[in-house]
C-alpha cells in the first residue's frame, strides 16, 4: 500500500493539510500479496473514498497546503492568577498568536471556559468550533461571534470530532458521555451504546473511515465502526484513557495516553497493545507527532515532554521543568518539525525552536492551556 | 343478697337535669376552648404576619445602610429610597463592569432591573440588556450555579422576547434560551422532588436556590412557573424547617464552609430563619457571634418579595415541644467517573429537640469538598454551638468522581478556590473511610481509614464555648453546655490540641470510631446524674481492630450493633436504609418518586404535588 492521504480532522487537533506520503512497512507490504478478490474489491472502495476525500480536500483546504503561516491558538480553561469560578474571568477562552508575533489575543469571548479549538472549512464556509464549559460553540464569522449548539443535556463539551465529509455530523465527548449531532448541532443524541462508563475525554474520527471512531472513555479505548451507533471496547490494557491519538502517516497505529499507566500503543489497530517503555506508571494526557511523523511526543501529570522515534515503543525525556506541573497540551508546528509547543496548567504556553531541547515561556502567564492548534486564518 | 336500691322519680328526674347541664357546660367549656384555640391560632398567624412585615422592614433598612456593592443592597436602597444616586451608581457600575459575571450575575443583574426597573435611567436599561448581548454568562458546574444560572436565563429571555440570536450572548434567540432555561428548570424541578436534592441543607448554598426561586416567582409571567416557583419555595423552607432549632440548620450537610460548620449560628441560613420563622430573637447582621465574614444581603429578596411563607412551615420551624425523628434521601451529586449511578442516595437520620439536634448523613463520599457528616448543634448564648468528629480526607480522584478536570492536578485546583481543601485541619470533608448510625439521641462514627490515604487521623470540634469538657475515667468525655448534655466515647487514644476557639480532639488510629449519646436537664436531670448514668454504660468493642465492630446500649435502653462496612442493627433489627422516604417524620412525608410532599402540623395539612403542579390545604 502506498497512497497519498489528507486529513482533515484529527485527535482534537484538525490536522493543518499537509499532504503526508504514507509508507508502509515491509510485512504490510507482503501482506499485499495475499489479498483475495473481496478484499481487493474493498480496498479500490476504499481507495475511492480516499480519492474523494483528497479532491475534496485538495478543492476546500488547498490553502492549507500552501500556507502554513496562520495562527497558532490555544484554548485556555482556567488561569491560576485571575480566573474566577463563579464566572467572569477575561483570562479564559481562546486566545491566538499572529506567526512571528509574542503576543496573545482574544479569539472567542471572554469567561468562555475552553477545553479546545477546532476548525473545518468547506468550500467557502470556515467554522471554529470550541469545546466549553458552557457547550459546544461555533463561529462562522471568523471568531466575531459564537453560537452554543449544545444545551443542558450535554453538560461541558471537552472534546469535539467533525466528520469531515458530512459538515452536519458533530460527535462530542463529554463528563456524561459520547453526543452525535446529524443535523449541524441543532439535536443531540446519546451514542453510548457498548461503553460501560460515560466520562469520555476525547474523541476522533479514523483517518481513513469517516464511520470509524475511537474514544477515550473512563474505563477503555473504544471503537466505533458504524458513527458512532455501537461501540466495542479495544482493550487497551489500561484503564484512564485521558487521550488517544492516531499518526496521520501511520493510521494503523493508535496511542492512548492513561490516567497511571503511560502509553499504551498498538501498530495492528488495536489486535495488540504494548506499554511504551520509559514513561510507564505516570499519566500521560497529550500526545502529538511532527508532520513528518518521524518523532512523536507525548506529556502529562509531572512528565516533562517525551519523545518517540518507533511510534510509542519506547520513549525517552527530552524536557523537564520543576516548576511544570503539568503539560496539557502539546503541538508540533507543521511548517517547522523542530517548533514545540506545550501547553501547561497554570504556567501558560511554552515553546521550542530546536526540537525540544531549549524551551521558553511564551505566554498566557498562568494559564491552563488544554488545547494548541494551528489554522490558517 | 343485697336488695337493689329503688329511687323515687322526683330523685331520677333531677339525676337526670343534673346530667343534661353537666353535659351542656361540658359542651360550652369544649366551644370555649376551640373558639380560644381558633382566636388563639389566627392572632398567632397574624402577630406572626406582623412580625414578618416588621422584620422585612428592618432587614431593608439595615441593607440599605450598606456601603457593600452588590445586587441586594442596590435592591435595598432603591426600595427604601435611601441614597438613590448611590445605588444607581452601584447598579452602573454592575452593569458594566466586565470583571464579573456567570450565574450569580445572571440572576442577580436580571432580578435586581426587574425589581427596578421603573426607577432605573434610560442608560442603564441600555447597559443591562448589553450585558446578556456582550457579556458570556458562565453556567457554571454545579447544582445552585446552573439554578441561578438558567433562572436569569429564563427571566432574560422572557423580557426580551422575540429577539434573534445577535441580541444574546450565546447567539441563541430569545425563543431558544427560554426553552432551554424552563426545560432544565422543569428538570431540577422533578429531579429534586422524586429523587431529592443534591446540594441539599447546605446553610451556605440554601441561598442560592432560594433567592433564585424568589426572583422566579416574582417575576415569572407564565402562571404554571410562577407556581412551580413557590412551590420550590415551600419545599425548601419546608426541608429547612425540619431541621431547623432556633435559628440553627442542624443535622448533616451536603457542602458548607468550615467558618459555618463550626459556628452554625452565624451561618447564611439564619438571616432567612431570622426573617421567615423569627428566630433566633437577635438580628443576625447585628450581632456577628465571632464570625468574621462579611454579611451578605440575598435575604432582601424575601424582604421585597410578594411571595409569604405558609403559616405551617413557621409552625414546624418552631414548635419543639416534643422530640422526634426525621429522616431523608437526597441525592449525590452528578458521578461522572468511579461510579455505577449517577446519583447514589444519601440518608439522613436527625433527632429534633428543643434543646438539640443530632443529625448524621449514612457517610461516604456523597458531595466532595465539603460534606458535613454529622454534628450536635445545641441551642446557645455563645457561639460555636457544635461539636461533631471527621476524617479530613481529600483526594484528586474524590474530585475526579465529579468534576471533568485532570484527576492529579485537581485537588490543588479546588484548592485555590476553597483554600483548606487539602489542610489536614480542615472542619468539613467527605471521606470514603466513614459511616454512621443514628438512632435517637445516640450516634455511632466508625473510621476504616486507608494506609495509603491522605490524612490519618480524625479530628473533633470541641469548643472553648462549651460550659464543661470533662474527660473521666471510665474513658466517657462529658460535656455540657447550657441544658444539653454530651457524652463522647472515643474507642481509640487520642490527644488534645488547643486552638483559638476550640479544642481539636485528634485521634491517630486508622480502625477508630466515638459512640455520642445527648441528654438534656429535662430527660436526665442535672449533669451530675447525667454523667453517673452514663459511666454505667458499656461501650463494646473488643477486638475492634479485627471486628471493626461496636455495640452499644443507649439510655433508653435500645441496644445499637454496628459493623463497619456491615450492618446496623437496632434490638437485633437489620437497619434498612432503602425503606427511607424521602420525607418521613411528623412534620413532613414525601415517598422517592412521588413528587408529592405532604405537610401536617397537629390538624393542618399542606399538600404540593408536583405532578398536577398544585397546593392542596390551608394558605
Amino acid at each position: 500500500m502506498n497512497s497519498r492521504r489528507f486529513r482533515i480532522n484529527h485527535g482534537g487537533c484538525p490536522s493543518e493539510g499537509i499532504l503526508f506520503k504514507l509508507k508502509a512497512p515491509a510485512g504490510e507490504q507482503k501482506d499485499s500479496f495475499r489479498m483475495t478478490f473481496p478484499f481487493i474489491a474493498a480496498k479500490i472502495g476504499k481507495a475511492f473514498f480516499l480519492i474523494y476525500l483528497l479532491f475534496h480536500a485538495a478543492f476546500t483546504n488547498a490553502c492549507f497546503a500552501q500556507n502554513t503561516a496562520g495562527k497558532v491558538y490555544a484554548a485556555v480553561l482556567f488561569n491560576n492568577s485571575k480566573s474566577n469560578v463563579t464566572g467572569a474571568d477575561r483570562y479564559v477562552g481562546v486566545f491566538a498568536r499572529e506567526k512571528g508575533e509574542m503576543e496573545w489575543k482574544n479569539f472567542s469571548n471572554t469567561n468562555l471556559f475552553a477545553f479546545g479549538l477546532y476548525f473545518a472549512q468547506h468550500g467557502a464556509t470556515q467554522r471554529y468550533y470550541i469545546a466549553g464549559g458552557n457547550g459546544l460553540h461555533r463561529s462562522a464569522d471568523g471568531g466575531k461571534t459564537w453560537k452554543i449548539l449544545t444545551g443542558w443535556e450535554t453538560m461541558e463539551v471537552l472534546s469535539v470530532a467533525l466528520d469531515p465529509v458530512e459538515t452536519q455530523i458533530i460527535y462530542i465527548a463529554t463528563p456524561y458521555g459520547i453526543f452525535k449531532s446529524i443535523d449541524d448541532g441543532k439535536n443531540w443524541a446519546e451514542k453510548m451504546r457498548g461503553c460501560k462508563s460515560w466520562y469520555t475525554d476525547e474523541i476522533i474520527i479514523d483517518a481513513r473511515d469517516r464511520h470509524t471512531l475511537y474514544a477515550a472513555v473512563d474505563d477503555d479505548l473504544y471503537r466505533s465502526r458504524d458513527g458512532g451507533e455501537n461501540w466495542s471496547p479495544m482493550q487497551a490494557g489500561a484503564p484512564g484513557i485521558r487521550t488517544v491519538f492516531q499518526p496521520a502517516t501511520r493510521p494503523e497505529v493508535l496511542l492512548a495516553g492513561t490516567e497511571d499507566h503511560g502509553v499504551r500503543a498498538t501498530l495492528d489497530e488495536g489486535k495488540n497493545w504494548s506499554a511504551g517503555k520509559g514513561i510507564s506508571a505516570t499519566a500521560i494526557y497529550t500526545i502529538h507527532a511532527a508532520a513528518d511523523g518521524k518523532a512523536i511526543y507525548a506529556a502529562g501529570y509531572k512528565t516533562g515532554v517525551w519523545r518517540s522515534h518507533d511510534l510509542g515503543q519506547s520513549w525517552l525525556q527530552i524536557w523537564t521543568a520543576p516548576e511544570i506541573e503539568a503539560i496539557y497540551s502539546l503541538f508540533v508546528d507543521p511548517a517547522n518539525v523542530a517548533h514545540l509547543f506545550a501547553g501547561t496548567n497554570g504556567k501558560g504556553i511554552y515553546e521550542s525552536t530546536d526540537g525540544g531541547k531549549i524551551w521558553r515561556q511564551a505566554g498566557l502567564e498562568g494559564a491552563h492551556v488544554k488545547q494548541i492548534a494551528r489554522y490558517p486564518f | 343478697m343485697q336488695m337493689p336500691v329503688v329511687l323515687p322519680n322526683i330523685v331520677k328526674q333531677k339525676i337526670k337535669i343534673i346530667k343534661v347541664k353537666i353535659i351542656e357546660a361540658l359542651l360550652m367549656i369544649l366551644t370555649v376552648i376551640i373558639l380560644t384555640c381558633t382566636f388563639c391560632q389566627s392572632f398567632s398567624a397574624a402577630q406572626s404576619q406582623s412580625s414578618f412585615t416588621e422584620r422585612k422592614s428592618r432587614l431593608r433598612n439595615a441593607a440599605a445602610q450598606e456601603a457593600r456593592k452588590d445586587f441586594f443592597t442596590v435592591i435595598a436602597k432603591l426600595q427604601t429610597q435611601t441614597n438613590v444616586p448611590q445605588a444607581l451608581s452601584m447598579l452602573d457600575s454592575l452593569a458594566r463592569d466586565e470583571g464579573i459575571g456567570g450565574m450569580f450575575y445572571a440572576y442577580g443583574l436580571i432580578g435586581t432591573y426587574l425589581r427596578a426597573r421603573s426607577l432605573l435611567p434610560d442608560s442603564l436599561h441600555v447597559k443591562i440588556r448589553r450585558a446578556f448581548r456582550t457579556r458570556v454568562m458562565y453556567r457554571g458546574d454545579t447544582e445552585n450555579h446552573w439554578v441561578m444560572y438558567y433562572t436569569g436565563l429564563y427571566l432574560a429571555a422572557q423580557t426580551w422576547p422575540n429577539e434573534d440570536g445577535a441580541q444574546w450572548f450565546n447567539a441563541k434567540s430569545s425563543q431558544e434560551n427560554f426553552a432551554e432555561a424552563k426545560s432544565w428548570l422543569d428538570y431540577w424541578i422533578k429531579l429534586t422532588t422524586t429523587k431529592g436534592q443534591g446540594e441539599f441543607d447546605s446553610p451556605t448554598y440554601f441561598i442560592t436556590f432560594v433567592t433564585p426561586m424568589l426572583t422566579l416567582y416574582e417575576f415569572a409571567r407564565d402562571p404554571v412557573m410562577k407556581k412551580k416557583a413557590q412551590m420550590m419555595l415551600d419545599y425548601l423552607f419546608a426541608d429547612f424547617a425540619v431541621e431547623h432549632l432556633h435559628g440553627n440548620y442542624g443535622g448533616g450537610h451536603s457542602r458548607d464552609y468550615p467558618q459555618d460548620i463550626i459556628n452554625p449560628i452565624t451561618a447564611m441560613t439564619t438571616k432567612w430563619a431570622w426573617l421567615y420563622f423569627g428566630e433566633p430573637d437577635f438580628e443576625p447582621w447585628s450581632e456577628i457571634k465571632g464570625k468574621s465574614r462579611h454579611p451578605s444581603w440575598e435575604t432582601v429578596a424575601g424582604a421585597v418579595s410578594s411571595y409569604r411563607l405558609p403559616e405551617i412551615i413557621r409552625q414546624i420551624a418552631t414548635d419543639r415541644s416534643a422530640p422526634y425523628v426525621h429522616t431523608e434521601t437526597k441525592r449525590v451529586r452528578n458521578v461522572i467517573r468511579f461510579g455505577e449511578q449517577r446519583n447514589p442516595p444519601v440518608y439522613k437520620y436527625t433527632y429534633m429537640t428543643n434543646d438539640y439536634v443530632l443529625g448524621s448523613l449514612h457517610g461516604g463520599i456523597l458531595q466532595p469538598i465539603q460534606q458535613h457528616t454529622w454534628d450536635v448543634t445545641f441551642v446557645s448564648d455563645k457561639p460555636n454551638n457544635t461539636l461533631f468528629t471527621l476524617h479530613p480526607y481529600y483526594s484528586g480522584k474524590e474530585l475526579a468522581m465529579f468534576f471533568p478536570e485532570e484527576q492529579k492536578v485537581l485537588s490543588d485546583e479546588v484548592n485555590r478556590f476553597h483554600l483548606v481543601y487539602t489542610n489536614p485541619n480542615k472542619w468539613n470533608a467527605s471521606s470514603p473511610y466513614e459511616q454512621t448510625f443514628q438512632h435517637k439521641n445516640a450516634l455511632m462514627v466508625l473510621y476504616n481509614i486507608n494506609e495509603n490515604a491522605q490524612q490519618a487521623h480524625i479530628d473533633g470540634f470541641f469548643p472553648k464555648s462549651l460550659d464543661e469538657r470533662v474527660e473521666d475515667a471510665s474513658k466517657w468525655i462529658f460535656c455540657k453546655a447550657g441544658k444539653t448534655y454530651i457524652a463522647f466515647y472515643p474507642l481509640q487514644p487520642h490527644e488534645w490540641i488547643e486552638e483559638e476557639v476550640n479544642w481539636r480532639w485528634r485521634s491517630r488510629d486508622l480502625k477508630n470510631g466515638v459512640v455520642v449519646e445527648i441528654g438534656t436537664e429535662t430527660t436526665h436531670g442535672s449533669f451530675a446524674e447525667f454523667k453517673n448514668r452514663l459511666r454505667q454504660a458499656k461501650v463494646a468493642h473488643d477486638n475492634f481492630d479485627e471486628t471493626l465492630t461496636v455495640q452499644y446500649t443507649t439510655q433508653a435502653g435500645e441496644l445499637m450493633q454496628f459493623t463497619y462496612d456491615g450492618q446496623r442493627r437496632l434490638n437485633g433489627k437489620p437497619v434498612d436504609f432503602k425503606s427511607y422516604k424521602l420525607f418521613n417524620g411528623p412534620f413532613l412525608q414525601s415517598e422517592v418518586g412521588s413528587g408529592v410532599l405532604k405537610m401536617t402540623y397537629k390538624n393542618h395539612t399542606r399538600i404540593l404535588d408536583f405532578n398536577k403542579v398544585s397546593i392542596k390545604g390551608e394558605e
